[in-house]
């Protein structure tokens, strides 16, 4: 997928431009987070099942050579063809070959964000493939001509409205009603259908992979993944290689976790767990199955100081508790992986300069780390990020000159609250029959949204001082 | 090439891995615990897997015998169709059923176009979901739990299992016998999608409508006691 990251604040203020959007993001950042805390709150030893999953994640990354191979060993037993994909490219090439192999030109899709990343559907269509998004949100985005706005609903961004609109405008089903969401949904039901019916090839992502059987676990509410992994003749999986996990019963303790965290649904309709192609004794499911690993800077990761991000489950509970977000939406961050997970990912997937704003789309609340089921520390990652610019000269000169005088007075407390003192004083004479400021110098980017309040006239370390020696006497 | 990619792969991940022997491996993993299971709204599996269903928005029968399952398989079909037929997988379970005392006509394989009704029987049903599990296969194609309006489901009360640690005991057990499924389906509920603008919708791709009949033991205490936790509090909803 095409990468516009750089003009995250661009499109972070059209974003706020949209008042329609504004108030669409603000219900959702609302209520996602009710919901996902009343499923932690029912579920009860929370916390002991989050740590849990935490160190059974932990312990694969740290033995991935192992479980990895045992999870080759177990799929090729249960007869799947197991793949490695360095790249994007090489996901897209292993998969486009399987399609030509079998002569298909029909592909059913269900969710997957891996194939966002590598750019699938359009190498596919290159290929002369006619590629059909199954899940409803990423139908919708792709008959828009879109991508997905969040990881979990790809089209929350979309109104029912606009919706109506595409819909009518891309099927070719003469005069209807198309009022309510369940028409529009039923709609898309019976285009779909005939689509699950005639594909040659399925295509599916995988929430974990089970080292110990070779099982690929799928979680979804509407079924379309399952439809994809058994009408058509071929399944293709393709998943990355940190989703290995020891045991079958470590993909139920994430499904706990996941589900919880990113609908607030304590489990979803359809949790299905795949072995490999049909034998003799069934009835039916595709004929040959493939698992693709992809890699695409994910050893990286293993490798670096960032290794606690392969955890990740892609929950998307960090998008919906965090303000950036839910200000700017996800178009804004101009990749796959929009939120903290992105902030923190893109650079890893992709590099550090073309993805320069977003470590800094963070107010280092700390919402997301709170609520990251995985206990990922984004925050601090976020930091690290931001640290790593500076030392690689990608943040501005005037900035780093700016931090550098900060950490200079920071190291020198007396002088720095000798400074303070001094500059509180004078703001609050100049600024006290006002009670606020239209505009500072430095201070451009808060002044103009909204007024500087004027300073009270002492700095925290005066006032304290003073107390405490009141105190005393 | 996908074979010079995993050479590669692999050494990159060897890198950044301890290097540790299978058995130091393993016995850290066994070290690491069980995770712990959701709190259950009831401490009779039973009642558990009852309340689970209704908040998973399916619909409840309990049946005493096969001969009751029938009848109310036969009420259901009436009701929302006006019919006696369904479309049923070859597990001799299903074949034994007495349908005439419902008047039910089933067709045994796999669902076809325009058909709307299936009817599956559950290998087990999971108290912590209120989940029905299947084993696709001849028994359960997977057509048929996927594909109808309406997916109808017996559970024998004998086969509940109270958490997902329980079903996969069950599952490794098949497995170590030589009977691995291709496909475990855990269904719980019918499919739905809050796609647009956030609003539950059921049917997205799948069943419209998910009906268990539970067949068995089953006091009318215990389905009161169901109901009535049902009636105080709903699950959430999906997205
Ligand atoms: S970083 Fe944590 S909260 Fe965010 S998507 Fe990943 S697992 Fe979920």
């Amino acid at each position: 997928m095409e990468q516009h990251s750089q003009q995250f604040k661009e499109n972070a203020a059209n974003a706020l431009a949209d008042a329609g959007g504004v108030a669409q993001r603000d219900i959702l950042a609302l209520f996602t987070p009710i919901m996902r805390d009343a499923a932690v709150a029912e579920f009860g030893p929370y916390e002991a099942l989050r740590q849990h999953v935490k160190r059974v994640r932990q312990h694969s990354l740290d033995n991935l050579d192992y479980y990895l191979a045992r999870f080759e060993l177990e799929a090729t037993n249960n007869g799947n063809q197991v793949h490695y994909a360095d790249s994007a490219d090489e996901m897209n090439s292993i998969v486009l070959d399987i399609c030509q192999q079998h002569g298909a030109r029909k592909v059913a899709k269900g969710k997957s964000m891996v194939t966002e990343e590598t750019g699938l559907n359009d190498y596919l269509q290159r290929g002369g493939l006619q590629v059909m998004e199954t899940d409803l949100g990423e139908y919708i985005v792709q008959q828009a001509g879109e991508t997905p706005s969040h990881i979990v609903g790809p089209a929350l961004h979309k109104t029912r409205d606009q919706i109506r609109e595409l819909f009518l405008d891309k099927h070719d089903l003469g005069e209807r009603e198309l009022e309510s969401i369940s028409d529009l949904v039923g709609e898309a039901r019976v285009v779909l259908r005939d689509h699950f019916l005639q594909a040659e090839v399925g295509i599916i992502g995988s929430n974990a992979l089970i080292a110990e059987n070779g099982y690929s676990m799928l979680v979804t509410n509407e079924g379309n993944g399952d439809l994809c992994a058994n009408l058509p003749n071929v399944l293709i999986i393709c998943t990355t290689l940190d989703r290995v996990l020891p045991r079958a019963e470590d993909a139920t303790a994430i499904q706990r976790l996941l589900v919880r965290s990113a609908t607030g649904q304590p489990h979803t309709c359809y949790t299905s767990f795949y072995s490999g192609p049909r034998r003799a004794e069934d009835a039916d499911g595709p004929l040959e199955t493939h698992i693709i690993l992809l890699d695409n800077h994910r050893t990286d990761i293993l490798a670096s100081d960032y290794s606690d991000m392969l955890r990740c489950i892609r929950c998307g509970s960090c998008l919906n508790h965090c303000p950036i977000f839910a200000a700017t939406g996800g178009h804004a961050y101009g990749w796959v992986y929009p939120g903290p997970m992105g902030s923190v990912l893109t650079p890893l997937l992709t590099s550090l300069e073309a993805s320069a704003a977003l470590p800094n789309a963070c107010t280092s609340c700390g919402r997301c780390a709170e609520v990251c089921p995985s206990a990922i520390p984004l925050p601090d990652m976020l930091r690290d990020l931001r640290h790593e610019q500076s030392v690689e000269k990608i943040t501005p000169a005037s900035w780093r000159q700016g931090l550098r005088l900060h950490a200079w007075l920071a190291c020198r407390p007396g002088l720095y609250q000798f400074l303070t003192g001094i500059g509180i004083a004078v703001m609050h004479r100049i600024g006290r029959k006002k009670g606020g400021f239209r505009s500072l110098p430095l201070a451009g980017g808060w002044t103009s949204k909204r007024d500087f309040p004027s300073p009270q006239g002492k700095t925290f370390m005066q006032q304290y001082r003073q107390r405490s020696r009141s105190n005393e006497q | 090439m996908s074979s010079e990619s995993r050479a590669r792969i692999m050494a990159r991940v060897r890198s950044s891995c301890a290097g540790n022997d299978a058995a130091t491996i393993e016995r850290e993993l066994a070290g690491l615990g069980v995770a712990p299971a959701a709190q259950a709204p009831h401490e009779d599996s039973c009642v558990t897997f009852m309340v689970n269903v209704l908040r998973n928005q399916g619909t409840l029968d309990v049946a005493a015998d096969r001969s009751t399952a029938v009848k109310l398989i036969g009420n259901y079909l009436y009701q929302h169709y006006r019919s006696h037929r369904l479309v049923a997988g070859n597990d001799p379970r299903l074949a034994a059923m007495p349908w005439r005392d419902g008047g039910v006509l089933p067709r045994f394989g796999e669902i076809e176009e325009g058909e709307q009704i299936a009817l599956s029987y559950a290998r087990w049903g999971l108290a912590e979901t209120g989940a029905t599990v299947f084993f696709t296969g001849k028994r359960n194609p997977s057509r048929n739990n996927l594909l109808p309006e309406h997916h109808l489901v017996l559970v024998d009360a004998d086969t509940l299992l109270p958490d997902l640690e329980s079903l996969w005991r069950e599952v490794n057990t098949a497995i170590a016998n030589g009977s691995r499924p291709r496909g475990i389906h855990c269904i719980a509920g019918p499919s739905s999608t809050g796609d647009i603008e956030g609003q539950i919708v059921y049917g997205a791709h799948g069943p419209r409508a998910w009906h268990v009949i539970l067949m068995g033991n089953v006091s009318p205490e215990q389905q009161e006691a169901a109901r009535a936790l049902h009636a105080g509090k709903t699950g959430p909803a999906p997205a």
